[in-house]
């Protein structure tokens, strides 16, 4: 129910992401848009918003090619795109700030979905949100 | 009296955490790439990085919510096969210290734990020395 402060779903949350590639081989599908994943299903209406290195996410790269190490073939390293899919395809709002993105001059398009983001537009917003997070 | 530390190519230091950047990955894959080579290689793992070897982690990550049946590699396992896959030309060291201050006690059989003091003897007997991170 909107405006109920016993409701631990109302409002949105904001979660932001400002350091990214946090471990290919450590994290694989455990990443932080993981944790975004199950937050946007505990708390519903995340917004997430890429900042800092994070930014490189929101780029339509390839996936990451498959690591040898020893005798195996790794093919489970951490996919930041296919995370980002996955939180736009439940419904979540998947923000990057511009100047950080802009910076980084790359030829490839945004993962469809993703919105840009004006420097400073979403801390303005922050009083509009009932959780701010840092992942 | 000393443990006499076998010659080595390289010796890689490994410092810091995992699951804070890629720097884990980047070292496995330089171990690898070093061993496809033919080179013979040390890995000295320090401060949280000596949580690669721990017998704990098991065979495999913990479930992933998303695709239950999907098994990804723990950490131990990579390094425990890429010992297992170059048992002469691959050796690994922990420091005792760091282990012992995190209780990282519990390392894969094929670790052998060195002092602090003990260091520049298994920098000597490499020709070359990569130290990444920092503890």
């Amino acid at each position: 129910m909107a405006g109920d402060p016993t409701d631990p779903t109302d409002g949105r949350v904001l979660a932001i992401v400002e350091r990214g590639y946090r471990g290919a081989l450590d994290k694989q599908f455990f990443d932080e848009l993981y944790l975004a994943t199950e937050l946007h299903r505990q708390l519903g209406g995340l917004d997430v918003l890429l900042r800092g290195s994070a930014v490189g996410y929101a780029l339509d790269a390839a996936p990451p090619p498959p690591l040898r190490i020893g005798n195996r073939t790794v093919d489970t390293l951490t996919d930041p795109r296919q995370g980002l899919r996955t939180l736009l395809g439940a419904g979540v709002r998947v923000l990057v700030e511009e100047p950080d993105i802009a910076a980084l001059r790359s030829p490839l398009p945004l993962v469809d979905g993703v919105e840009l983001a004006p420097a400073g537009a979403t801390a303005a917003r922050w009083a509009e949100y009932r959780m701010v997070v840092f992942l | 009296m000393a443990r006499r530390i076998p010659h080595t190519d390289v010796l890689i230091t490994l410092m810091g955490a995992p699951h804070a950047s890629d720097q884990v990955t980047t070292a496995l894959r330089l171990t690898q790439a070093l061993l496809e080579r033919g080179a013979t290689v040390q890995v000295w793992t320090c401060g949280y990085a000596t949580l690669l070897t721990q017998k704990p982690l098991g065979p495999d990550k913990p479930r992933n919510l998303a695709d239950w049946n999907r098994e990804y590699p723990s950490l131990a396992t990579l390094a425990e096969e890429l010992l297992t896959a170059h048992p002469d030309r691959l050796h690994w060291y922990g420091c005792r210290f760091c282990s012992d201050d995190r209780g990282a006690v519990d390392h894969l059989p094929q670790v052998v734990l060195r002092p602090p003091a003990g260091y520049a003897a298994n920098v000597a007997a490499a020709d070359k020395t990569l130290l990444m991170g920092v503890i």
